[in-house]
């Protein structure tokens, strides 16, 4: 019986439920010591004074690091614009200026006090408005200077430190003769990933190398910063990683590893552990970026749209991370899922004085999809026309192109998603309900599969079961314990619980981008599968040799071989593993996976990283509000999802993704304000951090559109990120409908609906 | 840091007059805990009293009496307050989260004296008196509004304890209501909030007495006593409950801070007034 | 150092501590029982919920001294040869993602069901208002909770 499309039970849920699972803060070492880090409290100026001889002589104080104890170099994933510490400036609120290390952390912490920091001041960019001003103080002076480790050829210039441009067809035109032009200004805030474990990280100094402890989503990306920080080869450095509270891109590059491992090399090699406050952990997560936003469409004498212009600006912070990828993305979402002629794209990535930006669920399509989806809602009601249906006469067709070229075969897909939602949620029914304060809106997307190739080992254990080891993690999305886990029995015909997966270690394992961009059960799971393909003919070929059979008439059913169709016991797995191990050596399988490159037009920008949508989902959203009056406060009373999933390995964790992520956006929409002033993060605690309770939030109604692709294990697509992009556009759809007026920002706070219904009634 | 168990009120005052202004009292904690991690607060002697059994109940003998340590979530669901003071169980069920409501006592919350305290503007409008015992001075009984003297400030001497909560016996044709503004259903400190008493003339269409008292919108929770004038006498029609509304917003004075400018908490106070004397007047006439 | 007695999940415990412990810290780092998890430190997120005398508190803002003497059930003690229905039920329905979250949830439930044997979705929804999961939405896990009181309900009749 097959596994695949089964609701089968993560393979670590037993010791969680337990609360038996260690996760990195659970970690200890013998011997170890407890690490705390003193961060600037200002956003910008020059440090003049540091003074760390006070606070070496305190009790139990073990190592003080600085700028000093490092090399000076600069770091970063796609930039190398990041140092360890901050030397001689600092340029955001909570940037590292030195560390401590400490037989205990009331003492690590006495020790930060002790260390004498003077800071002079300088002017700060504060803000996407002002660092693109023309008289902005440039947060780098030396950007000029900085390299792609990869040699990523993005366009940089003063505070951008990433821009993508793009003009197709004849945009000036399409708007000089446009029957109608409509024009929108979104702006979107930051947002906290909000993982319920706060990051940490146990490093050692051993044997001349540096090891770390750590719950991570991308180890080997945390091997290669502190290799970069610290000078060392990537291999001078291990990362063993234990199961993390949770992620969403906010552990995808180095959190607390680098300062740990240093320190433990300051205290000869004792271990350090540092844990971050729940504070030090919001100011300083790599939030998702906050952007602005303007739109514009020129539409013909039928209500076509002839022509799209996008100007889009996002916060970097600081230092850049991965950000810099993040501009090629609004490229590729600028027509949402709809047809809209020639274009002109631009998108800057900004330096600011802020803490650092990074990557949140759905990344910077969050912000570009709310744009798209609420501009194609303000022309639908200047054309006077209903908004599902403008949005279908537009909706991509199979054969249509993204702006960078690439074709979506089978976009026809979001045809069937606007028909299944209609089944589900009538479009007639439900706009057609008169209550006041009630609204609706709708909204569809076409999102990613992450095609970063993958590669797994799987061993046969010698009682049958099986030992998976690769790179990548599970953060608790079950890509790995349901879906991968799922991929390997099917092949070799045994339950999932005997399929026994390994933490990621950088030693261990080879190379994996992580767990990120939907890609897991895909990629790593196409690996999984291949491995198992290998490990199954090496089982065939014994089996044969015991069961006096050729391996192609034999199948793997219920943890035994036996001959197809035959009734008997046939020989367990366990039998052939002995007779291997003891034979021609233990049975493994190696296995990779790489998706077929997609084809797209190079000269469609320039700027463009990060290329194309590989393996591209579907999906049509649907948002039902009610506002109240008197408070501004809105209540989701019905949130519907028709997603194209490819082909579900795990049902019940194809809903738990959804349901999480539709939760999240819900968060980002009406909860979630991470608001900086002068540079300095406002809500600094989960009291004012308001992630959303179980009172908050509806059960979200799931229409699943199964499309197996022709390739990839069983046709498996990504999941996880898309029932994130839509959910600020429908939402703010929605309480644009129930109102009667556009509230243009992200999140929209009580106080936002309070003020947009006062101006709407006066 | 000293920590020390009170097994009776005796033991309490004597340790409290021992240590007087050095100590601070712990009940649930769920206030003082916070401020202690967040080294806002440096006793040097904790004086718990959380296992005092004789300062936790509710009692009715005309005036409604409740003991210093009951929790929030007793109040949330004790029987004896669904007659009349369901403003004093909303406010208490409203409260932090269950985990917090378990240890949070009404003491905690009258003392903490939060701007935003949940539970003041519903024992405003019940016209509560606290007393305080002292082993010098005995005992001593005030007005709630008097006790509360400023943000985070209060009238307990530091060898107080306080003791009881009283609430007036509530006439006919009353009921009460709480109404709390914040963004999410629960977990949240008011941005706003608003307790209202009201009573029905003999013939339920006149105001006979109203009772207003609200929080998080000025430094101290209290009573609007402008807006209960301008009430009384009146038909609770829509039209007077929308100048009373005006009236009330008009004598606030909200701040800014990072939860709401005054500017929203001025315009919500406005429609909420009237919210809660609709729900009032819905009760008096399930009631009667 | 003081001496602290506190029986956790049956178990008579004497441990030393320091004055300003949390019952967190002493469950996490003297009796290692870390299974009731760090999350917030505030009373903001109930990744550390326990029951103290079979109510459920948050253990990172209860004064460790203030327990002295007193009965604490942790996620640990719930967890026997056979899982309670409660934690049966949520990973059947798959309501267990990152899992950080679920200790609390577990005495959360565990505490609402003994009290509320039958409780409907609301009263599920608003019992967890002081449990924060990012992962799931909590959708999984309300449907757990009724389902595990269906379970009790079964046993019951």
């Amino acid at each position: 019986m097959s596994v695949i499309g089964s609701s089968s039970i993560r393979t670590d849920s037993n010791a969680r439920i337990r609360g038996e699972e260690c996760y990195a803060i659970d970690y200890c070492e013998p011997g170890m010591l407890h690490g705390a880090i003193l961060r600037s409290p200002v956003a910008a100026g020059s440090i003049t004074r540091l003074d760390v001889a006070a606070a070496r002589r305190m009790p139990g104080v073990r190592a003080v690091a600085t700028a000093s104890d490092a090399p000076e170099v600069l770091a970063g994933w796609v930039l190398l614009d990041t140092p360890l510490f901050a030397r001689g400036q600092v340029r955001y609120a909570g940037e590292p200026v030195a560390a401590v290390a400490a037989d205990t952390i009331e003492q690590a912490r006495a020790a930060l006090d002790a260390i004498v920091l003077e800071i002079a001041v300088t002017p700060a960019v504060v803000d996407l408005r002002t660092a693109r001003s023309s008289g902005s103080p440039l947060v780098h002076p030396d950007w000029r200077t900085y390299l792609s480790p990869a040699g990523l050829d993005f366009q940089r210039d003063g505070n951008i430190a990433s821009q993508l441009l793009s003009v197709q067809g004849d945009v000036d035109g399409a708007f000089a003769g446009a029957s109608l032009v409509v024009a929108d200004e979104f702006e979107s805030g930051r947002q906290y990933q909000g993982y319920l474990e706060p990051k940490s990280a146990v490093g050692i100094w051993r044997d001349g190398r540096y090891q770390v402890h750590t719950g991570h989503q991308y180890p080997f990306n945390v091997r290669d910063r502190i290799a970069q920080f610290l000078q060392v080869s990537p291999s001078s450095v291990r990362v063993i990683c234990h199961a993390a509270g949770g992620g969403f891109g906010g552990r995808l590059d180095y959190g607390l590893e680098p300062y740990a491992v240093l320190l433990s090399r300051l205290a000869q090699g004792r271990p350090v552990k540092i844990v971050n406050s729940r504070t030090e952990d919001i100011e300083t997560s790599g939030s998702r970026d906050n952007s602005l936003i303007t739109i514009r469409s020129a539409l013909d004498a039928a209500g076509n749209i002839v022509a799209r212009e996008l100007l889009v600006d996002l916060d970097n912070g600081a230092y850049t991370g991965e950000m810099a990828l993040m501009p090629s993305v609004s490229l590729l979402i600028a027509a949402g899922a709809y047809r809209v002629g020639a274009a002109r794209v631009t998108c800057r990535l900004l330096y600011t004085n802020t803490p650092p930006t990074g990557a949140f669920r759905g990344v910077s399509g969050v912000a570009m999809y709310t744009a798209v989806e609420r501009h194609m809602d303000h022309i639908a009601s200047e054309l006077g026309e209903d908004r599902r249906g403008f949005r279908l006469r537009h909706l991509f067709r199979s054969g249509d192109a993204l702006l960078n070229g690439q074709v979506l075969d089978d976009a026809d897909i979001l045809r069937a998603g606007f028909e299944a939602m209609e089944k589900t949620a009538p479009w007639a029914a439900v706009s057609g309900r008169t209550k006041p304060y009630r609204g609706i809106g709708i909204a569809a997307a076409v999102w990613i599969t992450n095609a970063t190739p993958a590669s797994v080992t799987i061993k046969l254990n010698e009682d049958g079961t099986v030992g998976v080891l690769t790179g990548a993690s599970d953060i608790g999305t079950g890509a790995f314990t349901m879906g991968v886990t799922q991929i390997v029995a099917e092949v070799l015909g045994i339950r999932p619980e005997d399929v026994r997966l390994s933490q990621p270690d950088t030693d261990v394992a080879s190379y994996d981008i992580g767990s990120q961009g939907s890609r897991t059960t895909r990629m790593v799971g196409g690996a999984a599968q291949n491995a198992a393909l290998e490990v199954r003919s090496r089982i065939l070929h014994t089996a044969g040799q015991l069961l006096q059979a050729q391996p192609e008439e034999l199948e793997l059913v219920g943890g035994r071989v036996r001959k197809a169709g035959d009734t008997g016991p046939g020989i367990a797995l366990s039998d052939v593993a002995l007779a291997n191990t003891w034979g021609d050596g233990p049975i493994i399988g190696t296995g990779r996976y790489a998706d077929k490159p997609v084809a797209y037009n190079p000269e469609c920008a320039k700027g463009l990283v990060f290329s194309t949508f590989p393996t591209p989902t579907y999906h049509v959203h649907l948002a039902e509000v009610e506002v109240d009056p008197v408070t501004g406060n809105v209540r989701v009373v019905r949130y519907v999802v028709v997603q194209e999933v490819g082909r579900m390995i795990n049902p019940a964790g194809v809903v738990g993704q959804i349901q999480g992520g539709v939760s999240q956006g819900i968060g980002f929409t009406l909860y979630e304000s991470l608001r900086l002033e002068q540079g300095q993060v406002v809500e600094k605690t989960l009291e004012a951090y308001r992630l959303p309770l179980a009172l908050d939030l509806p059960d979200v109604e799931i229409v699943i559109m199964e499309h197996p692709s022709a390739d990839g294990p069983h046709g498996a697509k990504g999941v996880a990120e898309p029932p994130i992009v839509l959910v600020p556009a429908v939402i703010g759809n929605a309480i644009a409908d129930a109102i009667g007026k556009a509230i243009n920002k992200t999140p929209i706070t009580p106080e936002d609906v309070l003020a947009a219904l006062r101006e709407a009634q006066a | 840091m000293e920590f020390l168990s009170a097994r009776s009120v005796e033991e309490a005052l004597q340790l409290l007059r021992a240590h007087g202004e050095a100590a601070s009292i712990l009940a649930g904690g769920s206030d003082l805990m916070i401020q202690l991690a967040r080294g806002e607060v440096h006793p040097a002697l904790l004086v718990h009293i959380e296992g005092i059994a004789e300062l936790s109940g509710i009692a009715q003998h005309g005036n409604l009496t409740i003991g210093a340590l009951t929790t929030h979530r007793q109040l949330a669901t004790s029987a004896r307050l669904a007659c009349g003071y369901l403003a004093l169980q909303e406010s208490a069920a409203s409260v932090g989260s269950r985990q917090t409501q378990e240890v949070g006592t009404l003491a905690g919350n009258i003392c903490n004296a939060s701007p935003a305290a949940d539970t003041l503007a519903p024992l405003l409008v019940h016209a509560a008196t606290v007393t305080l015992v002292s082993d010098a001075r005995g005992e001593r009984t005030l007005p709630l509004q008097d006790f509360l003297r400023g943000r985070r400030t209060t009238a307990r001497q530091g060898d107080e304890l306080l003791t009881r909560i009283e609430l007036e016996r509530v006439p006919a044709r009353t009921a009460d209501a709480y109404c709390k503004v914040g963004r999410r259903s629960a977990m949240e400190v008011a941005i706003a909030g608003l307790a209202a008493r009201l009573t029905l003339s003999d013939d339920g269409q006149y105001i006979a007495e109203a009772r207003i008292a609200t929080c998080a919108v000025g430094p101290v929770p209290c009573r609007a006593t402008s807006t209960e004038e301008f009430l009384k006498g009146r038909r609770p029609d829509e039209r007077t409950l929308r100048e009373a509304g005006a009236l009330l917003a008009a004598g606030i004075a909200p701040i800014d801070d990072t939860r709401a400018t005054a500017r929203y908490r001025r315009s919500v106070m406005e429609g909420l007034l009237g919210r809660a004397l609709r729900i009032c007047t819905a009760r008096v006439s399930i009631t009667t | 150092m003081i001496e602290l007695k506190l029986t956790v999940n049956g178990r008579e415990e004497r441990v030393s501590i320091e004055p300003a412990e949390t019952l967190l810290d002493v469950l996490r780092n003297r009796l290692h029982l870390t299974g009731t998890k760090d999350g917030c430190r505030e009373g903001e997120c109930g990744a550390c919920t326990v029951l103290l005398d079979g109510k459920p508190i948050d253990a990172c803002i209860y004064a460790a001294q203030a327990a002295n003497g007193r009965r604490i059930e942790t996620i640990e003690g719930l967890s026997g040869e056979q899982l309670g229905s409660v934690q049966r039920r949520i990973v059947e329905a798959s309501g267990v993602q990152c899992g950080y979250c679920t200790p609390g949830i577990v005495m959360t439930l565990t505490a609402l069901l003994r009290e509320h044997p039958r409780p409907d979705r609301q009263l599920v929804r608003a019992a967890l208002s002081g449990n924060l999961c990012r992962c799931t939405g909590y959708t999984q896990i309300v449907d757990a909770a009724l389902a595990a009181a269906g379970d009790e309900a079964r046993v019951e009749s």
